[in-house]
């Protein structure tokens, strides 16, 4: 089957520079002893961290680079070997690994000794308890204080006490800091930084849509870096400056007819997380069957509602809750379902990640209810987000290869 | 599509390549098994050669060729590649319409199909990767206990008790095996019980069991009655074996050749259709 030659993303150059200001930023945060370097998770508190000034890192950014790098098979013994084990998020074992080895991508790419030591972690259990215990252990391996926010769970409808019990988690949050470090929070730097970090999800938001045109603008793929802004600089102008200049690009697409995957012919959904280590193996295997992934939960899960003033920690107790991720099965099926129905999606791969259940989506029959609900093929394929060795590639190709056999009998 | 030609289908399996020949009215005319070894190119070319032998032809009049299975991206003569999933539901559907779902039990793999009323695949799934659930966990096992898979398979079909071995694991079932033995199980039972625990793992697998029949296909299937017997008390039904269950995807590979006349390449060099 010939391959042809996918169109680059021409913002790429300046993402990619981005990213090495920000890394060479922690870096020097690191060695200044007149600034605090904090940890948090991906969907934390991190607009917070920015009002008081912190450089922020985090680290499952650093494990999905550890993951991606292919580095999992060689340091996840090590966090086995220290008790953890090896069916638990592979993000925290490979970083616990590279912890205790002191290999890291960071080293070779941006020139660090490694992820910045944390003078803080704050954690927002609303994506799943794994992120307390991997904080816990650097937490004691840095003997800085790991705080974390522990929102209701699951939920169907979000509601007024819901949101007032995690404003008021977010409340003592701010005061435990304060204490701690005896400073206090500018809380117009917090309304500016969530205005900020609305602002950034609004845009990225803006630049998925455009994979709803056929062809697709923008696909999975593309989306897994073009995300990075998205997490690690929101509630900075850097991000929002890049993903205006991102937003042109993908509309001049759309403008042109120009898809990321040319000659589309399919268009899928991906539920869960990436396979990082095979992500080349993956993307390529699409191209040639002229498939392109137009959305997914990953990437697309991750816009938040806008901010328009008001109590900054209202917006946050309220993005922190109604992340799709803290959702329950009706919920998610709904959100599935209009994503599939938006994006004219003819099928749906699930990854059902084996060291990260939070994740997957596929153990509790949402497989069967969108087969019979929206009459569409759905595939289920087993993996790791990091773990290559729960993942076949041979057997994967087979399944994804069939999946599209399937979708042009359909059509035959 | 000619009213004359004959049709080629090879899978190109993890252990054995098997090549089937179809005449223009689907009827399977020869057929030919040798193990894959290193090379799927040359294992195909040889097999390809024995099928022709048999049919009583020569590749001139051979219209069209489909591979599928493990290596079938290194079959050169072939005029393009299929799934296997495709070519055993395409096989499913021309010996049984009553057939809804296939259970093909190989070497490495076990895969379930589902097919719905006009014979178009539905849905399908493989064992998650490990040996569990596959023809290398009775392997591996009887290897354990010092017999081939055939000894195996005949102690079992003695068996009159309803043994059933718990583990998935191929370790942890070996060390049940012995176990069992301590304990004083029959043998037969306990051979038994091994065939019952591949049959509930595959099982497991099915989306709508009760729905349509069930047929088996592969190796493990072609050469274990054991395995059918396993599957049938599952099942509560009779499981359908077509004629040649390890060439179902070999068959069905040969009917998907015939009818999208996809056509062959040169047999040297690599011309595709
Ligand atoms: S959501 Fe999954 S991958 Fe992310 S930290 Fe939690 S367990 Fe790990």
């Amino acid at each position: 089957m010939p391959t042809m030659k996918r169109v680059e993303i021409k913002a790429h150059q300046h993402l990619k520079e981005m990213l090495r200001l920000y890394f060479d930023d922690l870096e020097a945060a690191s060695h200044d002893a007149g600034r605090r370097v904090a940890w948090c998770t991906s969907v934390g508190p991190c607009e917070i961290l920015a009002a008081f000034g912190f450089a922020v890192f985090f680290p499952e950014n650093h494990g999905a680079m550890l993951g991606a790098k292919k580095m999992a098979a060689e340091l996840i013994p090590y966090a086995v070997g220290a008790g953890y084990s090896a069916e638990t998020c592979s993000y925290m074992n490979c970083d616990i690994g590279s912890a205790l080895t002191g290999r890291s991508p960071l080293t070779d790419v941006y020139g660090m000794a490694g992820p910045p030591t944390p003078d803080l972690l704050v954690y927002n259990t609303n994506q799943c308890r794994e992120v307390q215990d991997w904080f816990g252990w650097f937490s004691r391996k840095h003997d800085a204080p790991s705080l974390g926010i522990m929102p209701p769970r699951c939920l169907g409808a979000v509601t007024k006490d819901h949101i007032a019990f995690v404003k008021h988690e977010l409340e003592l949050l701010i005061q435990k800091i304060e204490s701690q470090f005896g400073v206090t929070m500018d809380h117009s730097k917090l309304e500016e930084s969530v205005a900020l970090s609305s602002r950034a999800s609004t845009l990225w938001r803006e630049v998925l849509d455009t994979a709803q045109h056929q062809p697709a603008a923008i696909s999975f793929w593309d989306g897994l870096i073009q995300m990075s802004p998205v997490i690690l600089m929101r509630g900075s102008q850097t991000a929002i400056d890049y993903y205006e200049l991102l937003l042109a690009e993908m509309q001049q697409r759309v403008a042109d007819g120009v898809g990321a995957v040319p000659g589309e012919r399919w268009r899928l959904y991906w539920d869960g997380m990436p396979v990082w280590p095979r992500i080349r193996d993956l993307s390529e295997k699409f191209q040639e069957l002229r498939t392109v992934i137009a959305a997914s939960t990953y990437c697309n899960s991750w816009a938040f509602e806008p901010y328009e003033g008001g109590d900054p920690l209202e917006w946050m107790a309220r993005t922190s809750l109604e992340i799709f991720i803290n959702r329950d099965e009706e919920y998610k099926q709904q959100f599935l379902t209009e994503m599939i129905q938006q994006f004219s999606i003819d099928g749906a791969i699930f990854h059902n990640a084996r060291t990260c259940p939070n994740n997957t989506n596929s153990r509790f029959g949402m497989v069967e209810r969108l087969r019979q609900s929206l009459d569409i093929p759905v595939l289920v394929i087993d993996g790791d987000l990091s773990d290559a060795r729960f993942f076949s590639t041979a057997q994967t190709m087979t399944n994804v290869e069939a999946f599209i056999e399937q979708l042009e009998e359909r059509r035959r | 599509m000619s009213d004359q030609g004959f049709y080629v289908g090879v899978d190109a399996g993890s252990s054995a390549t098997k090549c089937a020949v179809i005449d223009w009215h689907g009827n399977l005319v020869g057929c030919s098994a040798v193990p894959s070894g290193f090379d799927y190119a040359v294992a195909s070319e040889r097999c390809l050669e024995e099928a022709l032998g048999e049919a009583v032809i020569t590749w001139d009049a051979v219209e069209g060729s489909i591979s599928t299975g493990y290596g079938r991206e290194h079959v050169k003569f072939a005029g393009r590649y299929l799934t296997e999933i495709t070519c055993h539901a395409r096989g499913a559907r021309q010996w049984n319409p009553d057939i809804r779902t296939i259970v093909d039990i190989g070497g490495q793999d076990t895969k379930v199909i589902r097919i719905n009323d006009h014979g178009q695949l539905v849905d399908y799934r493989m064992n998650a990767k490990c040996a569990a659930g596959t023809g290398t966990f009775l392997e591996s096992i009887a290897l354990k206990l010092g017999m081939s898979l055939t000894a195996l398979d005949s102690l079992a079909m003695e068996s009159t008790a309803k043994t059933t071995i718990n583990s998935y694991c191929t370790v942890f079932a070996s060390t049940e095996v012995l176990e069992r033995i301590k304990a004083g199980d029959p043998a037969p039972d306990i051979a038994m019980g091994l065939f019952r625990s591949i049959a509930s793992r595959t099982f497991e697998m099915m989306t709508s069991p009760g729905q349509g029949r069930v047929a088996g296909t592969g190796g493990v299937v072609a050469y274990c009655r054991s395995m059918v017997r396993a599957l049938g008390e599952l099942l509560q039904d009779e499981v359908i074996i077509p004629p040649a269950p390890q060439f179902a995807g070999a068959y069905g590979a040969a009917l998907e050749a015939k009818e999208r006349g996809c056509g062959i390449r040169a047999r040297e060099g690599a011309e595709s259709c």
